[in-house]
């Protein structure tokens, strides 16, 4: 009994073994595209046919050259074999498409992106900002040709207060790409240096091949600063300029991209000096209103003086007459209340023949017999002169 | 070369690099312009201020571009442009 299997079992076997062949894992392949539909996913569903064959194909969406499948177009495609199971459809899985007629040279650069791509070399959000000031530009060049020239003269002119540091390296030839990689790293090294140029001017595609070398795009990867790329014409899209952090369309456009404009400058600080004057004048302005203000206030809440002083004169004039009156009235009171005193005064009392009697013990002055017994010396004090007396007997009134 | 050394009557401004003191002068007017300030305040930023603007324009108009080159291994044998070949001075890595 031979072995049965299921349908699912064979198509799985048979997609499996494709799958193992090397060969049919990583393939080109050339033909006219036939039968394309893009339905929403943005993926596209067509065939490839030659005279006498014709495969199915996918390409989803975001592949690179995708843009070249037209029906009819002739094209050549970078992919895998493989089986849809569901439908039994042998198909070839797409990730490069490319116009047919391009070079082999141009297949290989396509391939050499995809895989850079699908290492994140080409992400948006590694990009890094430019420094807004910079101190010192590494320039990865040539130092014979018109791009260092042309770097130095827009510099210059815009921004003269930088350093500019060039890092020779050959831009074209066999040599180039792991000279352009070893200045790339030594550029980016430098002390100081926060911003590296790579640049090149315009040629052909073999010409600018170094820019498109897996050793110059991983240099610039691992640039611990911004990279700004310029190499060849705007048209020209090398992987140095996708892995870059800054693509310049030209060497010159790349020295205007990344320093500030001097001229710019010195309008910003003359604008930000006279918006200062305009500012201090205005708070100057103002507050010399308000201090006119207030003194206009202050004069009109003032009392009239001259007013003021005759008033003041006048209740001087009446406070010293009055004064004046007081101290002559307080003058006959003085001279009463002295006379009053002196007829309390005891030596009046004295004169009239009465005398002070004390105790010659201890001074008390005796008015009541019981103050004094038989026998008390006391004193005896008449208007002139004193007598010095014994007690010799007590009674009452 | 981006150190801005006019003869500023203030140390700490003389110290700022250009950049910083680009900023401090456009944080300054901002501060000025958005008022609240006593009048106190507001002259000592002003004096500040103006004296950021000369510095810079100063340091804007004295400017002069300087170039350097970085040793690389291929360097030493490439030749420069006759007329760029003056002047140059050698950075040691």
């Amino acid at each position: 009994m031979p072995a049965i299997y299921t349908v699912s079992q064979l198509s799985s076997h048979t997609r499996q073994t494709l799958e193992r062949d090397s060969a049919l894992q990583d393939l080109w392949v050339s033909g006219e595209v036939a039968n394309l539909a893009r339905p929403g996913s943005g993926h596209s569903y067509f065939s490839i046919r030659d005279g006498s064959a014709t495969m199915r194909c996918v390409m989803f969406r975001n592949a690179r050259g995708a843009h070249y499948l037209e029906s009819g177009a002739s094209v050549i495609l970078h992919g895998r074999i493989s089986i849809y199971e569901q439908r039994g459809d042998l198909q070839i899985i797409a990730d490069i498409a490319q116009p047919e007629g391009v070079g082999e040279l141009q297949l290989k650069l396509e391939q050499l992106k995809l895989e850079l791509e699908q290492q994140g070399l080409f992400d948006q959000s590694r990009k890094r900002e430019l420094p807004q000031f910079p101190k010192k530009i590494a320039v990865v060049t040539s130092p014979s040709g018109s791009v260092w020239h042309d770097i130095q003269n827009v510099v210059r002119r815009r921004y003269p207060l930088v350093e500019l540091a060039i890092a020779p390296a050959p831009v074209q030839g066999e040599d180039a790409a792991p000279a352009i990689a070893e200045a790339l790293q030594a550029a980016a090294n430098e002390p100081g240096v926060d911003l590296v140029i790579v640049a090149r001017g315009g040629g052909s595609l073999e010409d600018l091949w170094a820019f498109n070398e897996e050793a110059v795009a991983r240099a610039i990867f691992a640039s611990p600063v911004p990279v700004v790329s310029a190499i060849g014409h705007e048209t020209d899209h090398t992987v140095a300029d996708l892995v870059a952090d800054l693509r310049a369309p030209t060497p010159s456009a790349a020295a205007e991209l990344v320093v500030p404009d001097r001229a710019e400058l010195i309008a910003f600080v003359v604008g930000a000096a006279q918006g200062m004057d305009a500012s201090i004048s205005h708070l100057l302005a103002s507050s010399t209103d308000t201090a006119q203000q207030l003194e206009r206030r202050l004069q009109n809440a003032l009392p009239d003086l001259d007013a003021l002083r005759m008033q003041l004169d006048d209740r001087l004039r009446s406070a010293r007459q009055l004064l004046g009156h007081i101290l002559t009235l307080n003058g006959e009171r003085v001279a009463g209340l002295k006379l009053r005193l002196e007829s309390l005064s005891p030596r009046d009392t004295l004169r009239r023949g009465y005398a002070i009697v004390q105790r010659n013990d201890d001074g008390s002055v005796i008015s009541v017999h019981t103050q004094a017994a038989a026998d008390d010396a006391i004193d005896i004090t008449l208007t002139s002169g004193a007598l010095q007396a014994k007690v010799t007997s007590t009674k009452q009134a | 070369m981006n150190e801005i050394n006019a003869g500023s009557s203030n140390d700490e401004l003389g110290d700022l690099t250009f950049e910083q003191a680009m900023e401090r002068l456009d944080s300054t007017v901002q501060a000025l312009e958005s008022g609240g300030l006593s009048l106190e305040e507001a002259t000592r930023l002003y004096e500040e201020g103006i004296g950021l603007a000369r510095m810079c324009s100063e340091t804007l108009a004295s400017a002069e571009l300087r170039i350097t080159r970085i040793r690389t291994a291929h360097g030493e044998q490439m030749r420069f442009l006759a007329e760029d070949s003056a002047g140059y001075e050698t950075t040691e890595c």
